[in-house]
């Protein structure tokens, strides 16, 4: 695989789109949280 | 259901079918027949992950569960966006690298022949009846709905997905899906205004979702360590992880549509977008369930949803008891919805100490209608032994029908037959292939020419989806359909995953401990299954911790073998 073929758009490598996807899973879940304790 | 829903239903089914055959006509090739040309997009390998995830039962049961347990069910999802990273960063580039057709291929470059056909095997049963259930679930509903015969409405089903996925194979399954995912997140996004739109004038957004946390139905997020607590965040993020990385990483039906792309950038592209998607699409679903709860604290809800059995009990002797019951359900809702309307009075004039009296008087109202409604099951259990013990199922079904407008009836029940067609097209695509590459053209007929191994694909599709109808025909006895497809997953993906993890990560482990340890482990998680009461979720985690440590001890213990360690 040619390596421009294998890059992902907006970020220079991979590991910034994987820390994206990661960044959004840890917002969901502080949101969670947050939303879990004001209605407990 | 009026000619309008008629028309919305028949037209968007007869499009999605037509298209897929339409523009999948005349494939010659197997190879293109099996991966889709490779020519793929990141957006139709995403939709069609997502749509191959979201079965019927995602759109029945879910909404059932935000009903009943409220949010905590999203934490299931929380190891999605972990497993998309984890696949794209290690698993997909192999698959790439090593050219093959099916997840199995490669564990006979890495192992040998016993250990791809056993993890094959495991997959064709597994998805073959995961498969059948796809299909049971929406003949229920349909059946329920239209009065039609359980047997007649599963064949039916079966026989539109076979249509098209025999005919254009992975293509068609992959372009059929992009519309199929498209009509069911709208279909959701309309039920959603819909659910808030007929909740009382004076009942704010705000309101409704206070309502529901008094009941605890917003309880997203749980940090129990119990095991035996079956959603927690210490659950979804390991056991929910394990069970992706398994579904999504060594199941063929997941593993072609990512196959089919034009580039490993497009794929691992598909697989993130489905990452980020996939908390909030479902908790959107959970959510429309909770909206559904909110809505019964304003009108009354039937003691039992599921209208047939409500009807059998209606004809039989137990009638009178069953009245009576309503009658108490009735008078508990009448307090429940004034207690309602006074919390949310409350809530307008900031009187605090007032809600928190009303809140105590609601929790102790919601349990003495569970208490009624768990007698109701009972009766309806007691005058059909062989009705669903889980009115949950049919909660959000009855609430569209009974509620819903022209047009929007028909549109939902769209959405449910996409979900169902597009789960059991990539099942029945995935298990015709793997029933080719991993067995036929393997080990019984290793020099087929490109048309006989076209002709044997479509005919193996054929048979796994008269396999898959025959148990959905028989499926009809089965719990809460969308656990018994997780519990089902997770008694078999654990294993399954430690098979490839050891492929992937252990190098010095050779083929016949690791297929020792895989039938080891499998007795091991049904062992569990049979004599605990541990979460499901954890399965995964023993079933893969399991073949690791067996493996490394096994390998250590077993001879050699002298030219390799293929047993062929």
């Amino acid at each position: 695989m040619a390596p421009e073929e294998d890059r992902p758009p907006f970020f220079k490598t991979w590991s910034g789109a994987y820390a994206l996807v990661l960044g959004w899973l840890v917002v969901c879940m502080v949101v969670f949280a947050i939303i879990s304790r004001v209605y407990a | 259901m009026k000619p309008l829903d008629w028309a919305v239903l028949l037209g968007t089914l007869a499009f999605i079918v037509g298209y897929g055959v339409w523009k999948t006509r005349g494939i010659k090739n197997v190879g293109t027949y099996m991966r889709g040309g490779s020519d793929s997009k990141w957006y139709t390998i995403g939709l069609s992950i997502m749509a191959t995830q979201a079965s019927a039962i995602t759109f029945l049961s879910t909404p059932g569960q935000g009903f009943e347990d409220g949010l905590g069910f999203v934490q299931f999802y929380f190891g999605v966006p972990l497993a998309m990273v984890i696949l794209s960063a290690t698993i997909v580039p192999i698959y790439y690298r090593t050219r093959v057709y099916t997840a199995y291929e490669y564990l006979e470059q890495r192992f040998d022949l016993k250990t791809r056909q056993l993890t094959a095997l495991i997959f064709l049963l597994q998805r073959g009846l995961g498969a059948g259930i796809s299909i049971y679930a929406p003949a229920i509903i349909l059946s329920t709905v239209l009065g039609w015969p359980l047997t007649i409405t599963n064949l039916a089903i079966g026989a539109l997905v076979i249509v098209y996925t025999v005919s254009g194979g992975t293509r068609a399954v992959n372009q059929t899906q992009q519309y199929q995912m498209l009509v069911m997140l709208g279909g959701m996004a309309m039920a959603f205004g819909f659910v808030f739109s007929k909740l009382p004038e004076a009942v704010t957004f705000g309101d409704a979702v206070g309502v529901a946390g008094v009941f605890g139905k917003m309880k997203l997020v749980d940090f129990s360590p119990a095991l035996n607590t079956r959603y927690t965040i210490w659950s979804g993020l390991t056991g929910g992880t394990f069970v992706a990385l398994a579904y999504f990483g060594t199941d063929q039906s997941q593993v072609q549509r990512y196959l089919s792309g034009e580039s490993l950038t497009q794929s691992r592209l598909g697989l993130l977008f489905n990452g980020l998607l996939k908390v909030p699409m479902q908790l959107m679903i959970l959510f429309v369930g909770v909206l559904v709860f909110v809505f019964f604290q304003f009108e009354a809800p039937p003691v039992i949803f599921n209208s047939t059995e409500l009807n059998r009990v209606a004809a039989s002797s137990a009638a009178p008891r069953m009245t009576a019951l309503q009658a108490e359900y009735d008078s508990v809702f009448a307090q429940k919805s004034a207690l309602v309307t006074e919390w949310v009075s409350a809530r307008h004039a900031n009187d605090a100490s007032k809600r928190e009296v009303t809140e105590g008087a609601l929790r102790a109202a919601e349990i003495k209608g569970k208490a009624i409604r768990s007698k109701a099951r009972a009766l309806v259990a007691e005058v059909n032994p062989r009705a669903s013990s889980n009115d949950t199922d049919y909660v959000f079904l009855s609430f569209v029908m009974n509620h819903f407008p022209t047009g929007l009836v028909g549109l939902l029940l769209a959405v449910i037959l996409c979900a169902a067609m597009s789960a059991t097209a990539s099942a029945l695509n995935a298990l015709g292939t793997t029933s080719l590459v991993d067995f036929y053209r393997r080990s019984w007929k290793p020099d087929v020419d490109n048309d006989s191994a076209l002709r044997v694909t479509k005919g193996f599709t054929v048979l796994w989806g008269l396999v898959a109808v025959g148990f959905a025909i028989f499926a009809a006895q089965l719990d809460n359909l969308i656990q018994a497809v997780n519990i089902l997953g997770s008694i078999f993906y654990g294993p399954m995953l430690g098979v490839f993890l050891v492929g992937f990560f252990f190098k010095s482990i050779r083929g016949t401990p690791v297929f020792w340890s895989t039938l080891l482990s499998q007795a091991l998680v049904i062992a569990v299954f049979a004599s605990s009461d541990i979460g499901f979720l954890w399965y995964n985690v023993i079933g893969c911790g399991a073949v690791v440590v067996l493996a490394f001890g096994l390998n250590a213990v077993m001879p050699q073998a002298k030219a390799g360690d293929a047993a062929r």
